[in-house]
């Protein structure tokens, strides 16, 4: 039954990839990267992790990729501002050609790990009590250190966003 | 093996080399920043994998981590593209390789 849900999952984020970096219009990647960011919050759910299923969903889906499509549609972009891409895809298939060896270097390196039956766990490992056990516990100065770099996020967005009107 | 380690870490590495690609072939400014997004989830993706390989908790906070720091990303990357958008009306990258204000037409 995994199996089943972890190949459709699979093919669903694998096309929506394909589609994000294909489509010619901004908004279609944009709707397609969201189709991709859903799918691997499922994938993220088989791997028994409840909690980062949520924040796939609220914070990726939710609030980033929302930001991105407003974004697209308020700058309201028209066809003759998009740039053109006429080798777009000699260039993703000789990408391609050059990216097969390092996959298979680092699939050949995660081969030589023991298989091990990858079942959903129950109560007993990947609870948000867990979670946040570990985060503050081990990880604090990190989170912490992650509230100042949103407060610089933010100042840096108001400023240039104050600049641009001062301009105008 | 579908049920195993290589079959999620065989899916985050063809998602991490398609955004890849993305970054290379494309000039359009958006899609570059979403293939980022992209190689990002696919690493999460090994991160928490990982974790569960190993039955450890601390994966999935890195993976936490390395998505607030996407949300900061998004911030200032998207005001720095619609400053960017106003200034040159185009969402090449290869404009973009220009950043004085001397030669925007205003």
């Amino acid at each position: 039954m995994i199996d089943i849900i972890f190949i459709v999952l699979s093919i669903i984020a694998i096309s929506g990839a394909m589609g994000m970096i294909l489509f010619s219009q901004t908004i279609y990647s944009a709707l397609s990267l969201i189709v991709t960011i859903l799918a691997l919050a499922g994938v993220f759910a088989l791997l028994s992790a409840p909690f980062l299923f949520m924040v796939q969903i609220i914070i990726y889906a939710g609030a980033i990729i929302t930001l991105l499509l407003f974004i697209i549609m308020f700058l309201n972009i028209k066809d003759d501002n998009l740039p053109s891409e006429p080798n777009k895809m000699t260039t993703i298939f000789i990408g391609a050609a050059l990216l097969l060896p390092f996959n298979i270097l680092v699939l050949k390196a995660f081969y030589t790990l023991p298989s091990k039956p990858m079942h959903i766990l129950g109560k007993d490992f990947g609870s948000i009590n867990d979670f946040g056990m570990e985060l503050f516990r081990s990880w604090l100065v990190p989170f912490e250190l992650i509230s100042m770099l949103l407060l610089a996020a933010l100042i840096g967005a108001v400023v240039y966003a104050r600049k641009e009107k001062a301009n105008d | 093996m579908i049920d195993s380690l290589l079959a999620y870490i065989t899916l985050a590495m063809i998602l991490f080399s398609i955004g890849f690609l993305g970054v290379v072939s494309r000039k359009n400014i958006f899609v570059i920043y979403m293939s980022i997004e992209l190689m990002l989830n696919a690493i999460n993706l090994i991160f928490v994998s990982l974790g569960r390989y190993y039955e450890s908790m601390q994966p999935q906070v890195i993976a936490m981590i390395i998505i607030a720091i996407a949300a900061a990303e998004a911030a200032v990357f998207l005001s720095l593209i619609v400053v960017l958008y106003r200034r040159k009306k185009s969402l090449n990258s290869d404009i973009f390789t220009i950043l004085s204000q001397k030669d925007s037409h205003e």
